[in-house]
């Protein structure tokens, strides 16, 4: 039996939404399969008020062994360092966090908010808000870049806005049943199973990319979204086109620009207008590249592809 | 109008020296905006105000090191040498160039 106990801090619920929407294992199943007791989540939880403290509070004193402490959405600093604005069970939420964190076998940050600061974090960031463990790129976060909880993992992050409720609930069975030893975590604390690959991974419009055909309006089945629409998918990591949503479809087999939320940077160019859903360039070329790709090899690509793109490539073979 | 009668037409503006704005290019994605915004309200079907927007010339232009012809452009469709691109809808050739180039 492992004890998990959930909190939310600036969070708008989206990742409980998409973990009660799991399947591969579901949230019932971690309970009734995988041995985990759920404390206490802010949607799950019959407890009110003081009984919420009371738990909490004796997750703290070592009463009750915490053994995951997951945590959802920034956590809030404001106003000038105190916290107040995001008040919990009668203190500031960033204090409880601290210790909760301290008497954890396991924490695991779950979204974009808790891992690098998300949304509430863009700039001018009036929540002061910051990941767990990270403020965007930047180590360090709310409890500093050298913590480590009692199993001697660092913050786990799962990133994404919101995360896919599988690589959720199957990180937490793996932490639950003794094999975190089996996580390697990225250089941001992502499982490594999951965020090695990219979103482009999978992804039903590859050929589209191969014969550099772009996709020119939202709603067209064919074309790629990387070289208009602003995609992020070549350059994002995560098994999106992998581990599909609701299990047949991902943002970009609906037509949707991936937005990269599951990297430090979410939302990118702090969301400036003219910059979301459209590839920004520098004299017509893309000023994010494909991972590991150079502009001088992007161009040169580029020409020889859309040479040798067939005719069948710039039609919508999809609708007959 | 069928394309290729398009094509023949705005081949003969540019050539008989229709004075466009190819420079300066559409160096950032705000200046790309820039454009595409006067191409919706200034210039709508008018394919003469399409071209003088667009920059369009029936040469490749270079700028920044990179040769931009539309045959390497992301709008350009190879096979019915026609650009994609919503605002301009156009029959075109392969060594001609607009300052709306991306690749």
């Amino acid at each position: 039996m492992a004890n998990l106990l959930w909190l939310q801090g600036g969070a708008c619920s989206g990742n409980t939404m998409s973990f009660l929407n799991a399947e591969e294992p579901s949230a019932c199943d971690l309970v009734t399969d995988f041995g985990i007791n759920v404390l206490w989540q802010p949607s799950l939880g019959l407890e009110l008020g003081d009984q919420v403290k009371e738990i909490v509070e004796k997750c703290i004193s070592g009463e009750i062994k915490l053994d995951i402490f997951v945590f959802e959405g920034t956590v809030i600093n404001a106003p000038n360092g105190t916290g107040e604005w995001n008040r919990f069970c009668g203190r500031p939420m960033k204090d409880w966090v601290k210790e909760l964190c301290e008497v954890a076998d396991f924490v695991v940050a779950i979204g974009d908010c808790a891992t690098y600061g998300g949304i509430p974090a863009t700039a001018p960031n009036p929540s002061e808000s910051v990941g767990l463990q990270f403020l965007k790129r930047d180590k360090g976060g709310a409890l500093g870049e050298g913590f480590t909880a009692k199993s001697g993992l660092p913050v786990i992050n799962i990133p994404g806005c919101p995360a896919h409720p599988d690589w959720v609930t199957q990180i937490l069975v793996a932490v639950a049943t003794g094999r975190a030893g089996d996580l390697t975590l990225d250089e941001f604390h992502r499982p490594k199973t999951f965020f090695s690959s990219f979103t482009q991974t999978g992804c039903t419009r590859n050929m589209h990319f191969a014969y550099k055909v772009s996709t020119t309006a939202f709603g067209q089945r064919k074309g790629c979204l990387f070289y208009d629409l602003g995609c992020r998918g070549p350059m994002t990591h995560s098994p999106c086109n992998r581990i599909l949503w609701n299990r047949h479809s991902s943002k970009t087999r609906a037509g949707m620009p991936c937005l990269g939320c599951t990297e430090p940077e979410f939302p990118f160019f702090d969301l400036a207008p003219g910059t979301v859903f459209k590839t920004q360039t520098v004299m017509g070329v893309p000023k994010d590249m494909p991972e590991g790709v150079d502009k001088k090899g992007y161009i040169k690509l580029t020409a020889a592809a859309k040479g040798a793109a067939p005719a069948w490539a710039e039609e919508d073979i999809f609708v007959v | 109008m069928d394309t290729e009668t398009t094509r023949a037409d705005i081949a003969m503006l540019l050539s008989s020296g229709l004075k466009t704005e190819a420079w300066p290019r559409a160096e950032t994605s705000a200046d790309v905006n820039k454009i595409v915004g006067r191409l919706q309200v200034e210039a709508a079907d008018d394919l003469e105000k399409k071209l003088i927007v667009a920059g369009f010339t029936d040469y490749t232009v270079e700028a920044d090191e990179i040769e931009q012809p539309c045959e390497t452009c992301m709008y350009y469709q190879v096979h019915a040498k026609f650009c994609e691109l919503p605002e301009l809808m156009l029959p075109v050739e392969p060594e001609w160039s607009c300052r709306l180039w991306r690749i």
